[in-house]
C-alpha cells in the first residue's frame, strides 16, 4: 500500500466509526454534552469530506478505484479496495448529507432519554452511517458485503432500541431474519461472481460478467434482484419494514426511509451492467417493483398511523425505484433514490416533531392543529408531503418521479402496462401523502392534548429549537427546489433524460391532482371519514382479541379498509406459513409439552437400547464381564485415591509444578 | 565480565527465584502471589541478560524482551481474573476459590 492523495476516501466512513468507537468505549464515562459533540463529529465529517469529493467527481475528476489491501492467496486476489464514481458520489453525498441532518436532528428529539441510553443511540447511528459509506464506495464485493451486513446488524438494533418493550424486540428480530433471508441471496450471487471472475474487485467483478453463460447470468442476477429486494423491503419481504417503525424516529428517517432500504435499489444500480444482461429478471424486477409500488400506496392510504403510513411509502416509493431498474434506467432510480431520500427523511422527522409527547403517540389524530401547534414543522411537513405527492413542477419529487415514468413509456408494449400501474400508484401517491398533510389542518381534539398526568415516553417535549428546525428547514428547501438537480445527476451518470410524449406528461401531471382530490373525500366527506374511524376502532380492538368477524357485519368499504391497513394480511400469511410451523417443528425438537425431549436423538438412542437388551443381556453376566467389572470397579478406586491429590488449592499446584520442574532438573542433572 | 561475576549473578538469580516461589506458595492473598510470580520471573531475566553479556551475545537481551512481553501478559491476564474473582470470591484467600476444583 502506498500513501497517495486518494486515500483520503478512507476517511469518509473513517470519522463516523471513529464517532462509533469512541462512544462505544463503555467504561469511560462521557457527559452529555461530550456524547453530543462526538456524534455530531462523527455524523458531519464525512459530509464535509464528501462534499468537495462529489464536487471533484462532478469537475471530471473522480478518485476511480482506490486500492487499500491487497493479499494474494493461491491463485486468487484479495484486493479491498474503495472506489469513487459519479454513482458512488451522488450517493455518498445524499447519505453523508441525510445523516448529518438527521444526526443534528436527534440531538433535540432524544434529550428526554437517559444518558446511557443516549450515547448507545448515537453510537449505532454512527456505526450505520459508517457502514453505509462503506457500502456506497466499496470497490470489492468482500468490503461491500461488509457494510451491507453491517447495517442490517445496526437496523436491528436501532429497531430494538427500546428494549423494555417486547414489540420493538420482536419488529427487530424480524426485521433481522427477513433481510437475513435475503442477505444470503445475495452472498451467494457475490461468491458466483467471485468464483468466475476470480477477483473480488467489482471493477474486475462487473465486466467480467459479460462472459458469463447465459443460465449462469439469470441465476446470479436473480440472486441478486433477491437480495436487494429483501433490504428494500419489496414484496414479497417487506413486512419488515411496516414493524420497524417500533424505532425512534430519527431511526426511520435516516435507515428505515432514507438510506438503508433504498440499499437494494443501490444495489441494483451498481451492478446494472450484469442486470441488463439479464431481461427476464429485469422484467422481473420491473413487474415486483410495480406491484410493490401499487401495493405500498394502497396501504399507506388506509393506515392510522403516521409513521406506518410512511413506512408504506418507503416500500412503495422504492418499487418506483426498482421499476427504473427494471426498464433499464438506474440512472433514473438514482435521481429519484437522492429525491426520495430527501423528502421521506424530511417526512420522518417533521412528522416525528409534530407527533412528539402526543398521548397517542405516532397516531395519525396526534397529526391534528399541527398547522397551529408546530408551524415550522407542518410547513416542513407540507413540503416533503407535496414532494412526495409529486406535485407537478413544483416540487423535486415529481421531477424524479416523471423520469421514471418516461424511461418506463420508453420499454416497450410491456412498459405501456407497467406506465399505466405507475400512475395509477402516483394517483394514490398523491391521496395518501396528502390526507397525512389535511389532518394537520384539523383542529386539535382535547383529547389530544399532552398534559402531565399521561405517562409517556417522551416526557416534557423540548422540540423547536434550532436543532430541529434547521435540519427540517434544509430539507425543505431540498425537497422544493432539488428538482433541479433531476437532470444534472442523470447527465452526471451519463444517462440523457428520457423523453416522453406531452400527453403522457399531462396525464401524469393530473395523477397527483386526482389524488389530491381523493384525499379531499376521504378526509372531508363524513360517510368516507367515519368508515376510516370504524376501521381504526376496529383494528384496536382486533389487537387485542384477534378473532375473526370481530364487530359484527361491517361495510364493503370498512373492510376493504381494514384489508389494507392491515397490509393485505400478508403478515398473517407469513406466520402461517413460516412462523408456526418452524415454532412448533423447534418446540417438537426440544421436547416441549407431551412429546419426548429430542424425539430426533430419542429414537436412535431407544433403537440401542432396544438392541442391548435382544442381543448382549442374554448372554451377560458370564466370568468375563465379572473380570472385567472388577477391574473396572479398580478403576473406580484408582480414581477416588488420585482425586485427592487434587485439592483445588492454587498454593499446591504450585508446588507440585516446582516440585516436578526440580524433579526434571535432577534427571537432567548428569546428562551431557 | 568475570565468570566469578557470571556465577554470582546466577546465584541472584537463582535466589530471587526462589524468593518469588516462596512468595507464591507461601502467601494466600491473590494479589501478592501475582507480584510473586513477578519476583520469580525476574530471576531467570537477570540469569538471560548476565549470561548474554558473559558470552557478548545479544539473544540473552532479546530473552529478556521476550520474557518482560510474558510477564506483561501474565498480568493483564492475572489482573482480569482477579477483578473478575473480586466479585465472586475472598480475594485474600487463594484457598476459597477451591470449589474451583469440582
Amino acid at each position: 500500500m502506498t500513501l497517495s492523495p486518494a486515500l483520503i476516501l478512507l476517511l469518509v466512513p473513517s470519522f463516523a466509526l471513529a464517532a462509533f468507537m469512541v462512544l462505544g468505549l463503555y467504561p469511560y464515562t462521557l457527559r452529555r454534552r461530550q456524547v453530543h459533540i462526538i456524534a455530531l463529529l462523527g455524523g458531519a465529517l464525512p459530509l464535509l469530506i464528501m462534499a468537495p469529493l462529489t464536487g471533484l467527481c462532478a469537475a471530471g475528476h473522480c478518485l476511480g478505484v482506490v486500492p487499500i489491501f491487497t493479499l494474494t492467496v493461491g491463485q486468487s486476489v484479495v484486493a479491498l479496495a474503495l472506489t469513487l464514481d459519479p454513482l458512488g458520489a451522488t450517493i455518498g453525498l445524499t447519505v453523508s448529507a441525510i445523516g448529518a441532518a438527521v444526526l443534528v436532528y436527534s440531538i433535540t428529539y432524544m434529550a428526554a432519554t437517559s444518558l446511557a441510553d443516549l450515547r448507545r443511540f448515537f453510537a449505532l447511528m454512527n456505526l450505520f452511517l459508517a457502514a453505509m459509506l462503506t457500502m456506497v464506495l466499496a470497490g470489492d464485493s468482500i468490503v461491500f458485503f461488509l457494510g451491507w451486513e453491517l447495517m442490517g446488524l445496526c437496523s436491528y438494533f436501532l429497531i430494538a432500541y427500546n428494549t423494555t418493550s417486547a414489540e420493538s424486540i420482536t419488529a427487530g428480530r424480524k426485521a433481522f431474519i427477513m433481510t437475513r433471508v435475503a442477505d444470503a441471496y445475495l452472498l451467494a450471487a457475490l461468491l458466483l461472481l467471485f468464483l468466475h471472475a476470480n477477483s473480488v474487485r467489482l471493477d474486475v467483478l462487473i465486466p467480467a460478467s459479460a462472459t458469463l453463460d447465459a443460465t449462469m447470468t439469470i441465476v446470479i442476477a436473480a440472486l441478486l434482484l433477491g437480495g436487494a429486494l429483501g433490504k428494500s423491503a419489496q414484496v414479497p419481504f417487506h413486512t419488515w419494514l411496516p414493524s420497524a417503525m417500533a424505532g425512534p424516529t430519527p431511526v426511520s428517517a435516516l435507515l428505515h426511509s432514507a438510506t438503508m432500504v433504498a440499499a437494494g435499489a443501490f444495489l441494483l444500480m451498481r451492478f446494472a451492467p450484469l442486470m441488463q444482461l439479464a431481461p427476464a429478471v429485469q422484467v422481473a424486477a420491473a413487474v415486483l417493483g410495480v406491484a410493490t409500488a401499487a401495493y405500498g400506496a394502497m396501504s399507506a392510504l388506509f393506515q392510522q398511523d403516521v409513521k406506518r403510513l410512511l413506512a408504506y411509502s418507503s416500500i412503495s416509493q422504492i418499487g418506483f425505484m426498482m421499476l427504473s431498474l427494471g426498464v433499464g434506467a438506474p440512472e433514473a432510480a438514482a435521481a429519484h433514490f437522492v429525491m426520495h431520500a430527501i423528502f421521506k427523511s424530511l417526512l420522518f422527522l417533521a412528522a416525528g416533531d409534530i407527533t412528539h409527547g402526543c398521548v397517542e403517540g405516532t397516531d395519525l389524530s396526534s397529526m391534528r392543529g399541527a398547522w397551529t401547534r408546530k408551524p415550522v414543522s407542518y410547513v416542513a411537513f407540507v413540503a416533503g408531503g407535496a414532494s412526495l405527492a409529486g406535485l407537478p413542477m413544483i416540487t423535486a419529487g415529481w421531477w424524479s418521479k416523471e423520469a421514471i415514468l418516461s424511461a418506463v413509456q420508453g420499454f416497450g408494449a410491456v412498459g405501456q402496462v407497467l406506465w399505466l400501474g405507475a400512475v395509477l400508484t402516483a394517483l394514490l401517491t398523491g391521496a395518501y401523502a396528502s390526507r397525512a398533510i389535511m389532518i394537520g389542518l384539523m383542529p386539535m381534539r382535547d383529547s389530544d392534548m399532552p398534559h402531565a398526568g399521561n405517562v409517556h415516553r417522551h416526557e416534557a417535549p423540548r422540540t423547536g429549537t434550532i436543532w430541529t428546525n434547521l435540519p427540517l428547514m434544509l430539507l425543505a428547501t431540498g425537497a422544493i427546489v432539488a428538482g433541479v438537480l433531476v437532470t444534472p445527476i442523470m447527465h452526471f451518470l451519463g444517462a440523457e433524460e428520457p423523453h416522453a410524449s406531452a400527453f403522457s406528461v399531462y396525464v401524469a401531471a393530473a395523477a397527483p391532482l386526482l389524488g389530491v382530490g381523493l384525499a379531499l373525500a376521504l378526509v372531508f366527506v363524513p360517510r368516507l371519514s367515519e368508515g376510516l374511524r370504524n376501521v381504526r376502532a376496529i383494528s384496536r380492538k382486533a389487537r387485542k382479541m384477534p378473532r375473526r368477524g370481530e364487530g359484527g357485519p361491517q361495510s364493503r368499504f370498512v373492510r376493504l379498509a381494514l384489508w389494507l391497513n392491515w397490509g393485505m394480511r400478508f403478515d398473517g400469511l407469513y406466520q402461517v406459513m413460516f412462523v408456526r410451523p418452524f415454532v412448533k417443528g423447534v418446540r417438537w425438537l426440544n421436547g416441549y409439552g407431551s412429546a419426548p425431549a429430542d424425539p430426533v436423538g430419542t429414537w436412535p438412542m431407544l433403537a440401542l437400547v432396544w438392541l442391548q437388551q435382544k442381543i448382549t443381556a442374554p448372554l451377560a453376566p458370564d466370568w468375563f464381564d465379572k473380570l472385567w467389572m472388577w477391574g473396572a470397579a479398580g478403576v473406580v478406586r484408582l480414581w477416588a485415591l488420585v482425586r485427592r491429590v487434587q485439592t483445588g488449592r492454587v498454593r499446591d499446584y504450585g508446588f507440585a509444578m516446582a516440585g516436578g520442574i526440580a524433579g526434571l532438573l535432577l534427571l537432567v542433572w548428569g546428562t551431557p | 565480565m568475570t565468570d566469578t561475576f557470571l556465577i554470582g549473578m546466577l546465584v541472584l538469580a537463582a535466589g530471587l527465584f526462589a524468593v518469588g516461589l516462596f512468595g507464591v506458595l507461601a502467601r494466600r492473598a491473590v494479589l501478592f502471589q501475582l507480584l510473586s510470580l513477578e519476583v520469580m520471573l525476574s530471576g531467570p531475566s537477570l540469569a538471560f541478560v548476565a549470561a548474554g553479556a558473559r558470552h557478548g551475545d545479544p539473544a540473552g537481551q532479546g530473552m529478556f524482551v521476550l520474557v518482560l512481553i510474558l510477564a506483561a501478559a501474565e498480568v493483564a491476564l492475572g489482573l482480569a481474573l482477579y477483578l473478575r474473582m473480586a466479585r465472586t470470591a475472598d480475594v485474600t484467600d487463594s484457598d476459597s476459590i477451591r470449589d474451583l476444583r469440582h
